[in-house]
């Protein structure tokens, strides 16, 4: 293990740590430590164990599976805006799993959710992919990711027109925002499979993807096969991003911001990248979690929101920095 | 060893190379020489099998087609006409993709004996005191001697190569040029797509050459570029000096 990723795991640790101490019910920092430890008032530990501690594990599952998808497709399109929220892949989950609530498939069984998210995430992956394929550049297929969002946006409101028994629009915003506030140990459960299955498959394309930066052709020649690398990340970011999606809603950049810091620590290495960019995004994500429960709004703060509020101007400024290099 | 039988490439419904057959052994230099468009690196493409084509390619005696993306791969490398690279690695970790049949990680986490292999490849392309700078701040001829130490790092005993002197100053054509002969010397069998014909003749004892998708000639350099071909195919003839001009047609 490198001394980065150990770094980084060291600093989510700490926030695990935090995020057991810092919420809206006031719980004095030594028993909510003790709660930690299993020890102390019931009460205090239900806080910590139930409430807290899912939320915080929920945040950082997310925040790294959306941190690897955006890696892996980074490596994959060779593109360094290219992330699941950018490409419209998880507005197409959020359409998946919309579907599948409001047409009561969720009822039935609870793994709907997440198998609809992942199977709108493998939708729009399996387009910008067979655009890619096609000679699309990085503008083109920036473009398609803002088409797929729009219209993943039109389809979920249409499907909300179109649902037997429709839920409020609130239900609707919440899953367009994004957030991990009440999330229990099942939830987590449920995402569980997509993301060990999802990071599995991203992993077994990394040494691949190293092999892509010189173009498909020359990786072929290498002995990477293109056709199984694209394959694996597709395959891969779909689980990642549906299983987050499933769990949280939508929840943009991270995955463009947290590759795009580690980038010049791994030497600019596509394989090297995926760990550390994973742990970041997860940090980022916890930490903006606990930002809002701290934050002094009446109305808790969308996590959602708040990625966007940090991760859209970090986006606009790596897209013109971009823009200046190949201009 | 290398040999192509009836080779034949399409593209978007063109004949781009027809009917190609050749044949090279252990040790053999040769250059692929011809006018632009001639399907030079079509044919190159297609020995390294990443475009589709009809016709036979074996490979050290090996039908190409039953072999895995892998198996070919350390069979055969190719140094591609243009050679993108995406991302800014470093120049080891570029080189040592090289190597990425065998071994599939970046240089620091590769076992000694294939470090040891980027490091003399990189030695052997002059680019030994590039290592550890990242790959894009790099200049043209300095990349493209990056590239070369990519293609030499590779186990493979078929090696080709095109256009390899492209964005080379005339000394590092020259030490490339030798570096090539020492590798055919040393067992390796090299195809090389060359626009220099002079440099083809000085440093190939073998050159075929195309004209329009076919292979027209094929045999030792005074033979192969004979006054006729030269007129023929390229256009050109040898003046009082020896020296190549345009030919009046």
């Amino acid at each position: 293990m490198s001394r980065l990723t150990l770094g980084l795991a060291l600093v989510a640790a700490v926030l695990f740590a935090l995020s057991a101490i810092v919420g809206t019910a006031a719980v004095p920092v030594s028993d909510a430590l003790a709660a930690l430890a299993g020890q102390g008032d019931e009460r205090v530990q239900a806080i910590v164990w139930e409430l807290r501690l899912p939320r915080a594990v929920a945040a950082f599952a997310v925040g790294a599976a959306l941190g690897l998808a955006g890696a892996a497709l980074q490596g994959l399109l060779q593109n360094p805006l290219a992330e699941p929220g950018v490409l419209g892949v998880s507005a197409f989950s959020a359409l998946g799993a919309v579907v599948a609530i409001f047409f009561g498939f969720a009822a039935v069984n609870s793994f709907a959710v997440p198998v609809a998210a992942i199977l709108g995430a493998s939708v729009a992956t399996l387009l910008l992919v067979f655009a890619a394929i096609r000679g699309a550049g990085s503008v083109t297929l920036l473009l398609i990711g803002i088409g797929l969002s729009s219209f993943a946006g039109a389809l979920m409101s249409l499907a909300l027109n179109m649902a037997p028994n429709p839920y409020s629009l609130a239900d609707l915003v919440n899953w367009m925002m994004g957030s991990v506030a009440n999330r229990s140990w099942a939830d987590i459960l449920l995402g569980a499979p997509g993301w060990v299955i999802g990071a599995a498959l991203v992993f077994l394309a990394g040494p691949g993807l190293r092999a892509l930066s010189f173009g498909d052709e020359t990786a072929r020649s290498l002995g990477a096969d293109p056709a199984r690398i694209r394959l694996l990340v597709i395959g891969g970011t779909s689980l990642l991003a549906g299983a987050s999606v499933a769990t949280a809603g939508t929840i943009g950049f991270v995955g463009i911001v947290a590759p795009h810091v580690i980038r010049p620590f791994v030497r600019h290495d596509p394989q090297r990248l995926l760990i550390p960019s994973a742990l970041l995004a997860g940090i980022i994500l916890m930490a903006a979690d606990i930002a809002i429960r701290v934050l002094p709004f009446q109305q808790e703060l969308k996590l959602g929101v708040a990625a966007a509020l940090v991760g859209g101007p970090v986006f606009i400024w790596i897209a013109a920095r971009l823009g200046r290099a190949s201009a | 060893m290398i040999s192509a039988e009836h080779l034949t490439v399409t593209l978007n419904g063109q004949e781009v190379a027809r009917d190609v057959s050749f044949w090279l052994n252990d040790g053999e230099m040769a250059a692929l020489v011809g006018p632009n468009g001639a399907g030079k690196s079509s044919v190159l493409k297609a020995l390294a099998g990443v475009t589709p084509s009809a016709g036979e390619v074996r490979i050290g005696g090996y039908p190409a087609d039953k072999l895995t993306v892998r198996e070919r791969a350390r069979h055969l490398a190719w140094l591609p006409q243009t050679r993108p690279v995406a991302w800014n690695l470093v120049v080891e970790d570029v080189v040592a993709l090289g190597r990425f049949a065998q071994a599939p990680a970046p240089f620091d986490r590769m076992g000694q004996a294939d470090r040891a292999a980027v490091c003399e490849a990189l030695d052997k392309a002059d680019a030994a005191h590039l290592s550890g700078r990242p790959f894009q701040a790099l200049s043209g001829g300095e990349q493209a001697r990056v590239h070369l130490a990519r293609l030499l790092a590779s186990p493979a005993p078929v090696l080709l190569l095109d256009e390899p002197c492209a964005a080379l100053d005339v000394a590092h054509q020259l030490d490339l040029m030798r570096a090539l002969a020492a590798e055919a010397a040393a067992g390796r069998t090299l195809l090389i797509v060359l626009h220099d014909l002079e440099l083809a003749a000085r440093f190939c004892p073998r050159i075929l050459v195309m004209q329009a998708g076919a292979l027209v000639a094929d045999g030792a350099p005074e033979a192969a570029l004979s006054a006729g071909t030269l007129a023929d195919v390229f256009g050109v003839r040898k003046n009082a000096d020896g020296r190549l001009e345009r030919a009046n047609r």
